[in-house]
């Protein structure tokens, strides 16, 4: 592997100090506290003493959580549809985030949670796949791709990283779809929808009992109302609704993309005009 | 004497019998053009009833850089991971492919540490130098073309065209002969068999050779049978 686990820091105080794990496990009168999670779960107990601001410890770091990204296999491939609002609280950083990440040429990662760890261990992940294809002299299967990134991140736990994650490719056993998180879980499935926006989605989704059978068309107009729904209902999730379509032949490849700001016809209306300028130029 | 002593002369020792191991090797050949880079390898299958195929003396070191080995090969794996390993890391931190040149330099510096490394790792350290010679043949955007030879005392060598191992002698004055700056690469390729079925003992034949190239376009690409089978008709007929 070229990457190794490195080294968590606590802060104390504004002080770092080693990570202990002893430090989580008891609380101060020695009695062992349940396994709690640790993302938030000590800053309210802290907070809510009347500490002066420079002896509380920093407040869990804000990611950028929102989000509406879906992935499910059909008869014609595996459908990937994702939004593009980053939001940093109740702020909209970016309209035009890219939530698909590609591994190879048949096999893309989606991003859910912290934008950062998301596209830096994906594009580890990436930099893994290529190594594989020149060393085996062929494409990295999903089962493997999804199965070092979910070791890594269940041995790196500790470091509160967030990411949700869906491994969506096609390799020699067909379609395979996994989700992988930080906590190190990785699960097999048809359908899968991460993020905020990801239970309005699955209620899109879910209305189509013959999933398997739709048609491609069919299969990327589901992705987008299911997408489109989740950005009209989640404060979180909005911008850009992004559709891939992963085949044997053609390996993933964008399929549909709508700026939801404005309506379908001002949307086509605009590409044209920016292809015309392309063929001027 | 001591691996790393120097003698009264001021020569490295193991390092130049280290260089001397590799004219046993089998014959590699490497020429480079202003369309791509050719690189042929000379088998040398032992027994008819080994698997030409597993024999493999031609290695891709990322999708625009390949290299041929002559001399202990089992050593060559090591230098050769160690290259993609390094080609990969070089385009995870700067998102670009790897020179040529600077993945040689990764190269040599392995073989100068005896296969220590920049890590430290002495684990991985050898008791002897490297006995294998690379042919490096590449392309990046910054110098085109291009091909270098790396050899055990860790030192590398751009050169136009390039023979090593067995043959490597009488190669090597062919390739002076018949060389020409503005030769095309299907041309590169017919010299590069021809220099090897001079050299070669056995009569030459798409099992026992290795045939691969470098474009800009394409990027490295190791010839098929078939495409193998075109070259040696061109060159016959």
């Amino acid at each position: 592997l070229l990457f190794s686990p490195s080294q968590a820091i606590q802060y104390q105080n504004n002080v770092p100090t080693p990570f202990s794990l002893t430090a989580e496990l008891f609380d101060p009168e020695g009695n062992s506290k349940p396994w709690i999670d640790i993302r938030g779960g000590d800053f309210e107990e802290v907070a809510s003493e009347n500490l002066f601001p420079s002896q509380r410890p920093p407040p869990p770091l804000e990611f950028a959580h929102g989000t509406t990204t879906l992935s499910f296999t059909f008869q014609g491939g595996i459908i990937v549809a994702v939004d593009s609002r980053a939001s940093l609280g109740s702020f909209v950083g970016s309209k035009t985030t890219q939530k698909v990440l590609p591994i190879n040429s048949h096999m893309i990662g989606t991003m859910a949670g912290g934008a950062a760890d998301c596209q830096f261990w994906i594009r580890k992940i990436k930099s893994e796949a290529l190594l594989h294809e020149v060393e085996e002299g062929r494409r990295m299967s999903v089962a493997r791709a999804s199965r070092i990134l979910a070791n890594y991140l269940y041995s790196v736990r500790q470091l509160q990283l967030s990411l949700g994650t869906m491994i969506a490719g096609w390799d020699e056993k067909g379609p395979q779809l996994y989700y992988v998180d930080n906590t190190g879980l990785r699960i097999q499935g048809d359908l899968f929808a991460v993020g905020s926006g990801s239970t309005f989605a699955l209620g899109i989704l879910d209305t189509a009992t013959n999933r398997y059978e739709l048609s491609v068309d069919e299969a990327i107009a589901l992705g987008i109302r299911a997408i489109r729904h989740a950005t009209f209902r989640d404060a979180y999730s909005g911008g850009f609704i992004n559709v891939y379509l992963i085949t044997p032949e053609d390996g993933w490849k964008r399929v549909f993309q709508e700026d939801i700001a404005r309506t379908p016809e001002a949307w086509q209306a605009l590409k044209q005009k920016e292809e015309s300028e392309l063929d001027i130029n | 004497r001591g691996v790393n002593t120097f003698s009264p002369e001021g020569r490295l020792f193991q390092v130049e019998y280290a260089i001397e191991a590799i004219k046993l090797g089998s014959t590699a050949v490497g020429i480079q053009t202003k369309e791509g880079s050719v690189l042929a390898v000379e088998k040398r299958l032992t027994s008819p009833l080994l698997d030409p195929a597993s024999v493999e003396k031609i290695a891709e070191i990322d999708s625009h850089i390949g290299a041929a080995m002559s001399g202990l090969v089992a050593d060559a794996k090591t230098l050769v991971d160690h290259a993609r390993v390094e080609a990969q890391n070089h385009r995870f931190t700067y998102d670009e492919p790897i020179g040529v040149e600077p993945l040689t330099q990764a190269v040599c510096d392995l073989a100068l540490s005896f296969g220590e490394g920049s890590d430290g790792d002495s684990s991985k350290r050898m008791s002897r130098p490297f006995g294998v010679a690379l042919l490096l043949a590449g392309y990046d955007e910054l110098e085109g073309s291009q091909l270098y030879f790396s050899d055990p005392s860790g030192t590398f060598v751009r050169y136009k065209a390039k023979a090593i191992g067995a043959g490597s002698e009488g190669a090597q004055s062919n390739l002076e002969e018949a060389y020409s700056e503005t030769m095309t690469l299907n041309e590169a390729e017919e010299l590069a068999l021809s220099t090897l079925k001079q050299v070669m003992e056995e009569k030459i034949s798409t099992d026992n050779i290795e045939l691969a190239r470098v474009t800009p376009d394409k990027g490295f690409h190791i010839a098929t049978p078939d495409e193998v089978a075109t070259v040696l008709e061109r060159l016959s007929g």
